[in-house]
């Protein structure tokens, strides 16, 4: 391959490395802080319970959150495997 | 022999548990000839042993047995916690594990010091991870005297001295192999003993959490208020400053960050963090089950309870009574033996940390800086981890009767404030500077330092101080701001010759951290 193709490549890793980090860290951190704001501002919305249920919405708030934060590893790992690695090897053979 | 085994179950498991682990120090100790194997276990344990491994520094006794007591105190606001630890491992897989695998060989501060000015950069990151080594320590050695006192009998400077002595031969001998894997069992043995509990209590409601959370809001005295948060978190800027050390800081814990070493690629560095953050959000899980169990089956039973009415060995014990009222006398030796395997693994993995510190970043990189060979280098780590080792026993003993709460908050104040920033930015941004970041990653330290030592939890309950100087419990909102701002300003205003070195440096370092291109070839300083 030629100088100029692997950097195309290159480039190219970089913008989708983006592309799939940005939403996730954003989702990360905005979850996160959402959930501690409530918290510190206005603790008795979590305090509620679910109708019909003896368990609040922050506990269950609070275990989806746990979820959704293992998910995101799990959906970054799948992406990069998938959309990032073969980026890389490419270059790696260059 | 069957007799003895049912009558001291807990001692017979734990004998069990250090005879295999000193096995295999043994045979890691064969496999351990190099400074690679002695720091990385040769860069030879796969993705899911390590997220395994990671798991098992992460759950430490600290946040089984606290995390389920503050549970049982508080109910709900134990969840704050467990979510914050959780919350920094999609941090560290985003932003931190492939670049730091592609770019470091030992430690975090290869990466750090990859295009900026050695010398000081490693002083800065060797004294940011032997502070934050050391406050852990001290806390797991002073809870880990505590715990072995009430579970087993022992005095507390035997207990000391058991866990300082067989951490020094598992990572003096064994490396990074007996460590990793000790770690591993452990893991293995603390998650399944957490499901057992964790399965039982349940069983007793028919697996209805609906029932289960009906059952803890009519027992515990403060009713309804369990499921809702309590006071832990009372004002915004705590709230803020609490998650920030939370969520940054551990990225920037040194023993943890030494284990994406171990893993062959970025590959298996990533595969790793899921495996771990799968492992660590299910134990916070049953870590609340059980919380919300003990008050349901301990908090009334007398069995449990002191003169006072309150549980014998304080909250932390929650777990621990709670394992013997649903599985026995059996249980409460399994559990009681796991607790103690928990805390030889965590403080062999933070000795191992400080030792790679002292030997790696400040012997062979600082103070002789070209004049070492790699057979040296691994001969002063063994003395490090020594001295590391009887240091933490001398300290573990000085400190009984101290309140060392603070301990792990501090280190993680620090983690967040210093380890972090400079991991951070020496891999993303292209203007740092040695300058910037010793000078801001410096105050960033000495302002996490001063604000807690200033603040409520050592001014007021260590000092005994009416009013504490500075409000706050936790520093790392104002420490953190402290260090990013001082790391800018300082490094856009360096105009030396060595600062536009360092930036035409970032592009091929920022291609190597993205691409692992070049990482075969040796490091050499």
């Amino acid at each position: 391959m030629t100088k100029n193709k692997s950097e195309l490549l290159y480039n190219q890793l970089s913008k989708t490395r983006f592309q799939i980090i940005a939403p996730l860290l954003f989702i990360t951190i905005l979850g996160y802080f959402i959930f501690i704001g409530v918290i510190a501002f206005s603790p008795s919305i979590f305090g509620q319970l679910i109708t019909g249920l003896n368990i609040s919405i922050g506990i269950l708030l609070g275990f989806l959150l746990i979820l959704l934060i293992f998910f995101i590893t799990l959906i970054y790992v799948y992406l990069a495997n998938k959309k990032l690695q073969p980026l890389i090897e490419k270059i790696k053979n260059d | 022999m069957i007799e003895f085994f049912i009558e001291n179950i807990a001692i017979s498991m734990f004998i069990i548990f250090v005879g295999l682990t000193l096995y295999i120090t043994y045979w890691a100790s064969k496999r351990t000839k190099t400074a690679k194997s002695f720091y990385t276990a040769g860069g030879e344990i796969t993705g899911f042993q390590n997220g395994l491994a990671i798991s098992g520094d992460f759950m430490s006794a600290a946040s089984f047995l606290g995390i389920s007591g503050l549970v049982y105190l508080t109910g709900f606001d134990g969840l704050i916690y467990s979510i914050g630890f959780l919350v920094g491992w999609p941090i560290i897989l985003l932003l931190i594990a492939e670049p730091l695998r592609n770019l470091g060989k030992y430690s975090f501060a290869d990466v750090a010091s990859f295009r900026l000015k050695q010398k000081p950069i490693r002083l800065l990151a060797a004294c940011g991870s032997l502070f934050t080594v050391i406050l852990y320590l001290i806390a797991q050695m002073v809870g880990a005297g505590k715990l072995i006192e009430i579970l087993f009998g022992l005095p507390y400077y035997a207990a000391v001295l058991i866990v300082g002595g067989l951490m020094i031969l598992y990572v003096t001998f064994g490396g990074m192999l007996a460590t990793t894997w000790v770690q591993i069992i452990k893991a293995v043995l603390l998650l399944f003993g957490a499901s057992l509990i964790s399965i039982l209590v349940l069983s007793k409601f028919d697996f209805n959490l609906n029932l289960f959370f009906i059952e803890a809001t009519n027992i515990h005295s403060n009713g309804i208020d369990i499921l809702a948060p309590g006071g832990l978190i009372s004002d915004p800027i705590s709230a803020i400053s609490l998650g920030l050390a939370l969520m940054f800081g551990t990225a920037g814990l040194p023993h943890i960050l030494m284990r994406f070493f171990t893993v062959k690629d970025a590959v298996q560095a990533r595969k790793s963090v899921v495996y771990a953050t799968g492992f660590i959000g299910y134990f916070y899980i049953l870590t609340f089950i059980i919380g919300f169990g003990a008050i349901i089956l301990v908090s009334q039973n007398p069995l449990y309870l002191d003169d006072l009415g309150g549980l014998i060995g304080k909250n932390n014990m929650a777990a621990i009574h709670l394992a013997h009222a649903v599985g026995g006398e059996v249980l409460l030796g399994f559990i009681s033996a796991v607790a103690f395997a928990t805390i030889l693994a965590v403080v062999s993995g933070l000795t191992l940390a400080g030792a790679s510190a002292i030997s790696h970043d400040l012997y062979a990189n600082v103070f002789n800086h070209n004049k070492t060979n790699e057979k040296k280098e691994m001969q002063v780590s063994k003395i490090a981890t020594i001295a590391l080792g009887l240091l933490a026993i001398f300290l573990g003993i000085i400190f009984e009767s101290q309140n060392v709460a603070f301990m792990v908050g501090l280190a993680f104040a620090i983690a967040a404030s210093t380890n972090f920033p400079i991991l951070l930015l020496s891999i993303y941004w292209k203007n740092l500077t040695t300058r910037g970041a010793v000078i801001g990653g410096s105050a960033g330290l000495l302002t996490a330092i001063i604000l807690v030592i200033l603040g409520p939890v050592v001014w007021v309950d260590v000092f005994n101080n009416s009013q504490p100087i500075f409000p706050y419990k936790y520093p790392a909102l104002f420490s953190m701001s402290i260090t990013f701002f001082g790391i800018w300003f300082f490094s856009i205003n360096d105009k030396s010759k060595e600062a536009n070195q360092v930036k035409s440096k970032f592009k091929a370092q920022f291609f190597r951290s993205q691409t692992g291109i070049g990482i075969d070839k040796a490091i050499k300083h």
